[in-house]
């Protein structure tokens, strides 16, 4: 009698309370319309501040969500979030920005204008006139010292590649970084193909020419050092008492695992921020992020696809909702030396029928039903491995046909390669990151391929470390990956990745169609011919699955404040926080 | 019997005591007072029933609708209806049969991992009760280094290093969780039953059982053992639930069991994703949990009133 | 007595060593290290990564400079940004130590008394209720409790904030009071202290109801004395031992921080930052994280081991 009836009682109490008010919406006032979905439209640095539109300036102050960067020395970085905030306090020779079709441009910086290329030598003219945050003057030395750094092994920079051969080919850098011996240092610090004749003018030296010279040259490996800084304070520079930037913020309060605040830098002669302060919080858990925007505790925040749904029904938040595209295929990767999967090293009928599997994998996900079931509709669906916006994209269109959704054809393929309906075949695993969505998405897979083709897949579910360790180790036989790009360029997501021995090249793709298309590809004379022939190594990766059966072009949901205006994103192919192009464009708008 | 009746009559004869009743042993009373307990009355047939439910009519009638793996596109993220008790997750799966699943895989972790608590703690509490100055000193220090060892840092270490292995029994997911979580929870147990011991240790019949020359093990087997199993049963009792609860923990860190199997830990952890999205998904997982914690719980209160002789 | 506080308080050293080495050994099994990724650097960069935490030196040298950097209060830098573990501790645990008193004080108080009231109820509505109370937030995680919290209280109804700690997040802040904001305590407060206020409720019923069911308090009952005066003189006084011995686990659990919670309401302490740091290899931080919490959980047994023996005169150890 009593006790059960009160305890439930109680129970139900406590969940209809909850329920009631869960389901009688809070919010804010509605706001201004806001629709954007970035890489298209925006076009460009927005010069206009409108003052107009302005709020004054106490109100001028925004908080961001990123997860927390390690260092603050663009030297030291690895990891998107440091470079993001790297971008608003230092400043290169040139510098990025969205160019309204998924992709980047270049634009001046700190340079005065295009090199002067004579063979393998680049001459580069600094603006005159600028300062650093303390006053001092930047000259080239500061860019040469800048690049003794990124070239320095007891720096130990994760990006020093960037600089050296087949990419920056930087003369000597790769040299000094590889170097042991300690004697050896400074007589190899001296023949980097850096120099400084004078504070305005910087002379860099290659091993051969590079067509992407602006755009090696606009990212954060190549930003210059204050030599006296560095010395003076070691590690310690990046603290907020001791930092000395080039860009358009600084750092003014810095509380380690919580938050760091910057703040206008007045000696920067660039456009003059309208924002005088941005709070960045840390906050890693996008679930309490996008509660916390909710409350208004945040203005900006990466949010997870699920909540986009949640957001969109919203109506004080629907205006908020901003999703960009990254530069970032998700795929399936293939271990080719498994004797089923890949079958490299063995006859060619085994690798047919190898071949043919794949292609019953392939054919046999729905990826416009996974985007839509699993991501929220957020993510883009992809049988392409080159994202837009960079030259030579090629696009759905070109492999659709070819390994696109068809259940039909995946039977058939499966029938030809001997295994119909999944006889004779093991159970495969897969190995997996450890978070909800992924998990969704491995049943969403393991259910396509059970249903289609008969065939039995088993989950490995850990943690990042273990994942990526197990990759290296290339010990899996399928495996949820995928490539981020490091700069735009179309050889960055294909040289090393898919030519036989390439250096991420861990599940063993090896063809000698492809093999041949990379050598062409490095040999070309013209850049159209160079462009050309990564197009055919895409093709090629792409239609034969070698090592890797795409499946869609990622995109990360945000939610920004309609208060906030001069926010455009980033070109899909460098996305990253939208708008960390041009923080001295934001502003906070009149309410 | 003859003897029987003619004491009694005999005793009735003196005009001294009352009539005898049947003779009681420790353990029925244990069982009558239980009981007369309503609320743990109550707690066993709510069990009981969950467990039937769960184990045998979740593949009966109309609770065996959907199995518990179905996905369906077209029903993602529904509310409670006709069509699903419960509402459906993500991927368009029955909730209520997610549960019932959820039920079956967490009952197995509570009771595996009670298993192991029972099994090293008495043992290992016995053997330091009963092996000397020195064993007792170096399980007691065990006992803390296993208890100082941060319990999330252990498990996730130990399951990473397991991971890739394929190791019999130890690496089947289940298993590994059992362990992990009965192999810290057991040092209380081992305490309980040590501490229990060496007080028995000097109690009377301990010392007359010994004097008439009992070997050391039959003391503990039959004399001391069977009076520490009242605390150890009420302390079981409510480890099958902690254990329930530590892994709904680890599910939420995302250390539970794989996918597409689903605890009571996976359940909630996902559903917390998806909080403002749809509640049921955490709504009633988490209030299987709490059923299940509150039932286990009355039930252990119940079992220590009946088995502690001084209450009431 | 006294030699047994000593022999006690000289096991701590063996047991920390102990942990530090198991620690030590389940870190370097665990596949992945803290340069490990999806995308190789090239072996060049790894190994002058490795050369500046002396990663790439063999497990038996990293272990004997590790222990003796220890002994000299050292306890390395964090791979994440350089930063000394020592600081990195110092700073997240004066977060997590704010936020574990806070909910101890709180979970103490309300689990005391309700328990107590509950047990002088007994069988009546104030007992069925408290109860019901202390069975059902025993019966709800954590972390669903902080997230329906959250969502109502904060979303929803805006009561309280969600972002962070609202109390100072270092030592230089105490008296300065924008470091206070009382909306961000509640909720992460309430979300912690829950489960054990519970858990102290139903004990401290239980040892109350033990305790007046006794002969000595019978007696005093029967001497004619008032019922305050029985109540809190003698019952309470003497329930309070077996609660005690729950109370000091509770106290090291709470104060070494929660990582769930710490992560739900982006508090910067040390429970987030001990799982992080696993997730992350950070060798060093992983290191002297575990050290803190054995050293608290082995000191915190030991406090309540020998205030058992102050409280209680019948104790004794040998």
């Amino acid at each position: 009698m009593h006790v059960r009836n009160r305890w439930f009682l109680l129970c139900a109490g406590l969940m209809s309370a909850v329920l009631v008010t869960a389901a009688a919406c809070g919010g804010g006032t509605s706001s201004k319309d806001k629709t954007a979905t970035a890489g298209a439209g925006g076009g460009g640095k927005t010069a206009t501040t409108g003052t107009a539109d302005m709020a004054p300036a106490d109100q001028q102050k925004v908080v961001l969500q990123l997860g927390e960067p390690e260092f603050y020395d663009p030297h030291r970085s690895n990891f998107e979030q440091d470079i993001g905030v790297e971008r608003m306090l230092f400043r290169g020779l040139w510098n990025l920005t969205d160019d309204g079709n998924g992709g980047v441009k270049v634009v001046d910086a700190m340079a005065a204008g295009d090199p002067q290329i004579s063979g393998n030598v680049y001459t580069i003219k600094i603006k005159s006139g600028l300062k650093w945050s303390d006053g001092k003057p930047i000259t080239a030395g500061d860019f040469v010292y800048g690049i003794q750094r990124e070239c320095d092994a007891d720096v130990a920079s994760p990006y020093q590649y960037v600089l050296g051969a087949g990419i920056g080919e930087l003369k000597g850098c790769d040299e000094l970084f590889n170097n042991k011996d300690a004697a050896q240092k400074e007589a190899l610090t001296a023949a980097l193909g850096v120099a400084a004749p004078d504070d305005q003018t910087l002379v860099v030296t290659l091993n051969k020419p590079v067509a992407t010279f602006k755009t090696v040259w606009s990212l954060w490996a190549t930003f210059p050092s204050r030599k006296d800084v560095i010395t003076q304070f070691g590690d310690k520079w990046t603290d907020p008492a001791n930092i000395v930037v080039n860009g358009p913020f600084t750092v003014s309060e810095l509380v380690a695992k919580d938050h760091v605040t910057l703040k206008p830098n007045p000696n920067w002669s660039g456009q003059k921020p309208a924002l005088q302060e941005i709070r960045i919080k840390f906050i890693d858990d996008l679930s309490a992020a996008f509660k916390q925007f909710q409350t208004n505790e945040l203005d900006e925040t990466e949010i997870l696809a699920t909540d986009t749904t949640v957001a969109r029904a919203d109506s004080a938040l629907k205006n908020n909702v901003l999703i960009v595209p990254s530069a970032r295929i998700t795929t399936i990767e293939v271990q080719m030396d498994d004797p089923i999967l890949g079958a490299n090293g063995l006859d060619a009928a085994a690798k047919e029928k190898a071949f043919k599997l794949r292609l019953a994998l392939a054919r046999a996900i729905d990826r416009k039903a996974l985007v839509k079931v699993v991501y929220d509709d957020v993510h883009a669906p992809a049988t392409y491995w080159v994202v837009k916006g960079l030259k030579g994209f090629q696009g759905n269109e070109a492999f659709d046909k070819a390994i696109g959704y068809d259940p039909v054809a995946a039977k058939q393929a499966l029938k030809d390669a001997g295994y119909e309906n999944g006889a004779g075949l093991p159970s495969f695993k897969v190995t997996y990151r450890d978070n909800q969505q992924r998990r969704n998405e491995f049943d969403f897979l393991s259910k396509a391929w059970k249903d289609t083709l008969g065939i039995n897949v088993t989950s490995e579910f850990v943690d990042s470390k273990t994942r990526s360790a197990t990759f290296n180790s290339e010990k899996f036989q399928l495996f949820q990956g995928g490539w981020q790009l490091d700069y735009p360029d179309i050889e960055n997501p294909l040289v090393g990745l898919f030519n036989t021995g390439g250096g991420n090249n861990h599940y063993n793709c090896s063809d000698p169609d492809i093999d041949a298309a990379f050598k062409e590809a490095a040999s070309a004379t013209t850049d159209d011919a160079r462009i050309k022939a990564y197009q055919k190594v895409e093709t090629g990766v792409v239609t034969k699955l070698c090592g890797t059966i795409p499946m869609f072009q990622d995109a990360k949901p945000y939610l920004l404040s309609t208060k906030l205006g001069g926010v455009v994103p980033n070109g899909t192919v460098d996305a990253g926080q939208p708008g960390n192009y041009c923080p001295e464009c934001w502003y906070v708008k009149k309410s | 019997m003859a003897t029987q009746d003619a004491v009694r009559h005999g005793v009735r004869a003196l005009g001294a005591e009352p009539e005898l009743g049947r003779q009681r042993g420790l353990w029925t009373d244990a069982w009558r007072r239980l009981i007369r307990n309503r609320l743990a009355i109550t707690a066993i047939v709510v069990l009981a029933l969950v467990v039937l439910v769960a184990f045998v009519g979740a593949y009966v009638g109309p609770l065996a609708r959907y199995a518990p793996n179905d996905q369906n596109y077209d029903a993602i993220q529904s509310g409670p209806s006709t069509q699903h008790w419960f509402g459906t997750d993500q991927l368009g799966r029955d909730l209520f049969a997610r549960v019932l699943e959820g039920l079956r895989i967490s009952l197995q972790i509570g009771i595996g991992a009670a298993a192991v608590v029972l099994i090293l703690g008495v043992s290992v509490g016995a053997a330091a009760a009963m092996g000397g100055k020195w064993s007792d000193n170096l399980l007691m220090r065990f006992a803390d280094i296993m208890i100082s060892l941060p319990e999330i840092l252990a498990i996730i270490l130990l399951r990473s290093v397991l991971v890739g292995h394929d190791w019999p029994i130890v690496t089947n997911k289940k298993m590994i969780i059992i362990l992990a979580i009965g192999g810290v929870a057991w040092i209380t147990v081992a305490r309980l039953v040590r501490g229990q011991m060496l007080s028995l240790a000097e109690r009377d019949f301990v010392l007359a059982a010994r004097a008439l020359g009992a070997s050391r093990w039959r003391i503990v087997y039959t004399h001391m053992l069977p009076n520490t199993l009242g605390p150890v049963i009420v302390a079981i009792t409510f480890a099958i639930p902690g254990a329930i609860f530590a892994e709904a923990a680890l599910g939420f860190l995302g250390l539970g069991l794989p996918p597409p199997a689903a605890s009571l830990g996976t359940l909630v952890s996902s559903g917390y994703t998806v909080i403002q999205r749809n509640v049921w998904n955490v709504v009633f997982p988490a209030s299987a949990i709490a059923a299940l914690m509150l039932c286990f719980t009355f039930l252990g209160d119940g079992l220590r009133d009946a088995l502690d002789p001084r209450s009431r | 007595m006294i030699t047994y506080t000593i022999r006690r308080i000289l096991w701590v050293v063996p047991v920390l060593w102990a942990v530090a080495t198991i620690t030590f050994l389940l870190m370097h099994a665990v596949p992945g290290g803290p340069f490990t990724e999806d995308k190789s650097k090239p072996e060049s960069v790894i190994q002058a990564q490795e050369r500046r935490y002396h990663f790439n030196d063999s497990l038996y040298q990293q272990y004997g400079y590790y222990l003796r950097n220890i002994v000299q209060g050292d306890l390395g830098i964090s791979t994440r940004g350089d930063h000394q573990v020592t600081e990195i501790i110092r700073r997240t645990w004066f977060v997590t130590f704010q936020l574990g008193l806070l909910a101890f004080l709180v979970a103490a108080s309300v689990g005391l008394v309700l328990g107590t009231l509950s047990a002088l109820n007994h069988n009546g509505p104030l007992d069925y209720l408290g109860v019901g109370f202390a069975t059902l937030f025993a019966s709800v995680p954590s972390f669903i409790l902080g997230a329906f919290l959250a969502v109502l209280f904060a979303v929803n109804i805006q009561i309280f904030k969600l972002s962070g700690w609202g109390g100072p997040l270092q030592p230089a802040d105490i008296f300065s009071s924008a470091a206070y904001d009382w909306r961000k305590v509640v909720l992460p407060v309430v979300a912690l202290a829950a489960l054990s206020a519970a858990y102290i409720a139903r004990v401290t019923r239980a040892s109350v109801l033990e305790v007046m069911n006794t002969d000595y308090i019978r007696t005093a009952r029967a001497k004619g004395l008032r019922e305050r005066s029985v109540v809190l003189r003698h019952t309470i006084k003497n329930a309070l031992i077996p609660v005690l011995t729950v109370m000091g686990p509770l106290f090291a659990i709470l104060v070494t921080g929660s990582f769930i919670i710490e992560t739900m309401f982006s508090i910067p302490g040390l429970g987030r930052e001990t799982i992080n740091a696993v997730t992350a290899r950070d060798y060093n931080v992983i290191m002297g994280t575990t050290l803190v919490f054995a050293l608290v959980v082995t000191l915190a047994n030991l406090t309540v081991d020998l205030a058992y023996a102050v409280v209680d005169p019948r104790i004794r150890y040998s």
